[in-house]
């Protein structure tokens, strides 16, 4: 969080229905290029041939008796087609947006909650919820110590009484 | 971040209670993970291989519940559909054999997925253990009342025809086949999911006959929407003494679906005889019989031994007219 | 038309079960519109594991809470922060924060309540009538029919979303081509499992659903943007006059109408519609400058469209088994799983659950209108709980809710994996909702393609023979011009979509 952002939005208030939305145009992160649209497109057609490739050697059938890679055949051959078309209208096709200083901050979390998967099966839910609930709060959140330390205990007790006490799940647990 | 840490905390509490209130109403208690030497020791899962409201899952329910109150444990139904219930039957081979996890198995699953699957992949009984039968359910072969398909030698008249199977690998599927090649009628097969689908196939003249489950078929037979051809049962359904089974008109087609509770491998006779008699006086509460009746269920509750006899025998049955008569039920790669 | 049913559908809502869940489904909806960052589609794939756990009917009446609790949730936050929680408050903005500013925040939060509750309620009427006439087709719709009508659900909500429709069709064959996964049901052989036995059976639909949409949304929410936080407006009288009421009166009817008739087009729903109640109450009004001043009727039109829209949205699912958006894509894979086949069978085969629905949306929006005036008050303070606190308990809910619904550790790495998917998408620009509906129609509508070809031989030009087929291949034809049309009718309106 940019905390300068955070207290004064850009440009002050607006007056009318035009500048809200100039002001919103302002604040949306910087759009990504062309150069991601051809990376996309060559993506998809990658795995539309990937399809094409797997479809094949589940048979193919006819159209009087479609066989199991029938379907899947169609499907990759149209994704083949759009991933092209994607990389020739790269210029025109609409972005997405950039990936940013901040874009670690989604790896962090996503690698935090893989962590969090791969320790539930032998220690329980609890202690991974604590230290994911920690990490959230205060690395990516810029919560202070106090209340990240709070939350960190209150998120997995509560869960468990939830979880564990009230639904009876079978939700691995240590205690 | 000019939020105090105190209000910043309070709204924290706030949002958990909310939470808690919400999560509250989940409900139900997903099964417990202790074993041990008493039987029962907590609730019994019993799985159903198919998707709820069907034939088999309304079984199983119906017999859920006179048994949780015999045994005094919970016996929640657990659906856990999946390639014709072969996925919930190869979970339940790997669990513990201590009762405490039973399954409502298929003839159909047994004797004709296994016809049309890789070895590796069949369902053989020998890797369970037979609580006790259940009944059996005959199928009928329908048409649409307005079609004027009333015999099968209207069928042999008509030219091509497609028919409707409730799924491959199914009764439905086994029992027209084989009688469309007995008969050399010339159709196709259209695979549905399930009884409803394909008779809504056959009310909706998307498909011109279907061999359905007659207790799915009954309400509509009774409406006068669709026309009774033959049934594959071994005599005359006392509810349709009109309508000739196969056999009589000259098909030596004998297809029925039976169902069973079986649980994994190896359970001690001490425990099946518990359960065996739990079913047993499940079976004769009054709820339960006139559900047989409502469904046209016919009755089959033998004990492990007879029912593994008379199962096999049927596998062995299916297994020669597929090959005789060179019918392939779907892919066996 | 026979109300027996409809009449049993009251029995099947007022049993307290269904009744509490109505309340708890309107509550969350409205708290998680007040939450800018979970739209309504995030967050009844969030919910999904728990919904398993009852009967199918309170499951979907909890699920519809949800989304139009959503719709009026949104309302609050576009008037007092000048967010709008959803994109069908968007224009709301206009005149809501303008009233807010002035010292009205109460009335136009009123208004907003009132015109939502004539909205769902003008729209449920609608519904009631229109539904049967469609499910008296019912048994003419064979494999044939089934097919076009997924294939035209895809493309509908392919060509009205944000982006650009190759993207958005690049979304959806993604989904088409994972619903292929697992084990084919005409052969029983296994397709692109790659021998993981937890992928014989297919990719479930909830930890997809649950990844693309919630955990992906959080994951996009770590990056910064729009995190103004405010100090929200004091809100006095919630009322609004009497003078107020009849001044927007006119607006209300005319938005629930628009709503109703855009809801029912598959991909229109309630972004559509709020926009075009909105625009026309401009261009009808004897002095439209005054819109954007904090005109009453900005704020009564289009939120009583969007809920309109937002009920009437229903129409295609129940009657004809077609999602109209996101949240409706969801709501049906819920279904699916419930083994409910939501289609033109549905009034005849489950009337309980078709009539219980549709009637819950009557009590649900009377709870909407009463509870929206008191919990003002509430959903205030809730705006002050942080993003940085919400997250990790929705990422906790999410991760141990996968887990739940199949006791697999296996459906929790699904999850991830989806949420980085989904977060990927976000990023390169394709949108997530064409993939979840794509995936959640691919089965039917392969099987559907395949019977097809099986009862015509072969022969493509089957579809043309038959009367209602041949209809929606025409139908068809028309939808891929549409795009264009919406282009220009986007481009003269000006959207804006806001995440």
């Amino acid at each position: 969080m940019t905390p300068d952002r955070a207290e004064t939005p850009v440009g002050g208030e607006p007056e009318s229905v035009e500048e809200l939305v100039a002001q919103w145009e302002d604040e949306k992160p910087p759009a990504s290029g062309p150069l991601t649209n051809v990376a996309t497109g060559a993506l998809v057609a990658l795995l539309g041939v990937a399809g094409v490739i797997g479809s094949r050697s589940l048979g193919l059938g006819s159209t009087s008796q479609p066989g199991p890679g029938t379907w899947p055949l169609v499907v990759s051959v149209a994704l083949i087609v759009l991933g092209v078309l994607l990389v020739a209208r790269a210029r025109t096709a609409g972005f997405g947006e950039k990936f940013s200083v901040d874009s670690w901050r989604v790896v962090a979390g996503l690698a935090s909650m893989i962590a969090f998967t791969l320790l539930i099966g032998n220690i329980g839910f609890e202690i991974p919820a604590a230290l994911l609930a920690f990490f959230w709060l205060k690395v990516l959140g810029n919560e202070g110590w106090r209340s990240s330390a709070v939350g960190a205990v209150l998120m997995p007790v509560f869960f468990y009484l939830i979880f564990v006490t009230l639904l009876k799940t079978n939700i691995p647990h240590y205690f | 971040m000019t939020t105090s840490p105190t209000r910043r905390l309070r709204a924290l509490a706030g949002v958990a209670v909310l939470a808690l209130g919400l999560s509250a109403c989940g409900g139900g208690n997903l099964g417990s993970d202790d074993s041990g030497e008493n039987f029962p020791d907590g609730a019994i899962n019993l799985t159903v291989g198919q998707d709820p409201g069907g034939s088999t899952d309304l079984i199983a329910r119906a017999l859920a519940n006179p048994v949780s109150d015999d045994l005094g444990v919970e016996v929640p139904v657990l659906n856990r559909p999946g390639a014709n219930g072969a996925l919930a039957a190869k979970e339940l081979a790997s669990k513990s054999a201590n009762g405490q996890e039973l399954m409502v198995m298929n003839l159909s699953l047994v004797a004709i997925t296994s016809l049309t699957v890789p070895e590796d992949d069949a369902i053989n009984l020998e890797d369970y253990t037979v609580i006790t039968g259940i009944s059996e359910d005959d199928y009928v072969l329908v048409s649409n009342a307005d079609s004027g398909l009333n015999t099968i030698d209207d069928l042999k008249g008509a030219g091509a025809l497609n028919y409707a199977t409730t799924g491959t690998g199914t009764g439905s599927q086994l029992s027209s086949a084989l009688l469309f090649q007995l008969a050399e009628i010339d159709g196709t097969a259209v695979p549905f999911d399930g009884g409803s689908p394909a008779l809504t196939a056959v009310l909706g003249n998307q498909v011109d006959v279907a061999s359905i489950q007659l207790g799915e078929a009954m309400p509509q037979i009774e409406a006068g929407t669709i026309t009774p051809i033959v049934t594959f049962a071994a005599d005359r359904n006392e509810f349709l003494d009109d309508v000739p089974t196969a056999v009589e008109e000259g098909y030596d087609v004998e297809v029925a679906q039976a169902r069973a509770i079986v649980g994994p491998k190896d359970m001690s006779q001490d425990v099946v005889d518990q359960l065996r008699e739990a079913f047993t006086k499940a079976f004769e509460t009054d709820a339960y019989t006139s559900f047989n009746e409502q469904n046209l269920l016919r009755p089959q509750e033998l004990d492990g031994d007879e029912l593994t006899e008379v199962w096999n025998q049927s596998v062995e049955t299916y297994r020669q007219l597929t090959e005789e008569y060179g019918i392939d039920l779907g892919s066996t790669e | 038309m026979d109300f027996a049913p409809v009449i049993d559908g009251f029995g099947v809502v007022l049993q307290p079960e269904n009744l509490l869940f109505c309340l708890i489904g309107v509550t969350v909806g409205m708290l998680i519109g007040v939450l800018p960052g979970l739209g309504p589609a995030a967050t009844v794939a969030i919910l999904l594991p728990i919904t398993l756990t009852v009967e199918p009917v309170t499951a979907i009446i909890m699920l519809a809470g949800i989304f139009y609790g959503a719709q009026y949730g949104g309302t609050i936050t576009s008037v007092l922060l000048r967010l709008p929680g959803e994109a069908s408050s968007v224009v709301t903005v206009f005149d809501g924060y303008a009233m807010a500013r002035q010292g009205r925040a109460g009335a136009a939060l009123g208004i907003a309540a009132i015109g939502s509750f004539v909205g769902g309620t003008i729209a449920i009427i609608g519904l009631t009538f229109f539904a049967p006439l469609v499910a008296s087709f019912a048994l003419d719709f064979g494999p044939p029919e089934y097919t076009i009508l997924a294939l035209l659900g895809i493309l509908l909500v392919a060509s009205v979303g944000s982006g650009t429709l190759v993207k958005a069709l690049i979304a959806a064959g993604i989904g088409l081509l994972l619903a292929t996964i697992g084990r084919d049901g005409f052969t029983g052989s296994e397709r692109f499992t790659f021998d993981v036995l937890q992928l014989s059976d297919g990719i479930d639909f909830v930890p997809i659903a649950m990844g693309v949409f919630g955990l992906g949304e959080i994951l996009y929410n770590l990056e910064d943007r729009n995190n103004n936080t405010k100090a929200p407006t004091k809100v006095t009288k919630v009322l609004p006059s009497k003078a107020e009421i009849k001044q927007s009166s006119g607006a209300i009817g005319r938005g629930s109408v628009i709503g109703f008739f855009l809801g029912i087009l598959p991909g229109g729903g309630a972004v559509l519609s709020s926009l075009a109640a909105y625009a026309y109450e401009k261009k009808c009004s004897k002095n439209p400058e005054r819109f954007g001043q904090g005109a009453i009727e900005g704020v009564a039109a289009p939120e009583s469209a969007n809920n309109a829209a937002a009920t009437s949205s229903f129409i295609p699912l129940l009657t004809l088994g077609i999602p109209a958006n996101a949240t409706i894509a969801v709501i049906y894979g819920a279904l699916l799983i419930q083994g409910v086949t939501p289609g033109p069978q549905l009034v005849e085969d489950n009337p309980d659950i078709f009539w219980g629905v549709v009637n819950s949306m009557y009590i649900g929006n009377v709870f909407l209108l009463i509870m929206s005036i008191p919990l003002i008050g509430i959903f205030v303070k809730i705006l002050q709980v942080r993003a940085a606190i919400l997250a990790p308990i929705t990422v906790l809910i999410t991760l141990i809710g996968a887990y739940t619904i199949a006791n697999s550790v296996f459906d929790i790495f699904l999850v991830c994996l989806f949420g980085a998917i989904g977060y990927l998408m976000k990023k390169v620009g394709l949108e997530p909702g064409p993939l979840v509906l794509a995936f959640v129609l691919g089965v039917l509508l392969e099987t559907a393609l395949r019977r097809s070809l099986i009862l015509f031989g072969g022969d493509p030009t089957g579809f043309i023979g038959r009367p209602i087929s041949g209809t929606l291949v025409a139908i068809l034809v028309a939808v891929i011009a549409f795009p264009l049309i919406a282009k220009l009718w986007k481009s003269k309106t000006k959207q804006k979509e806001l995440v």
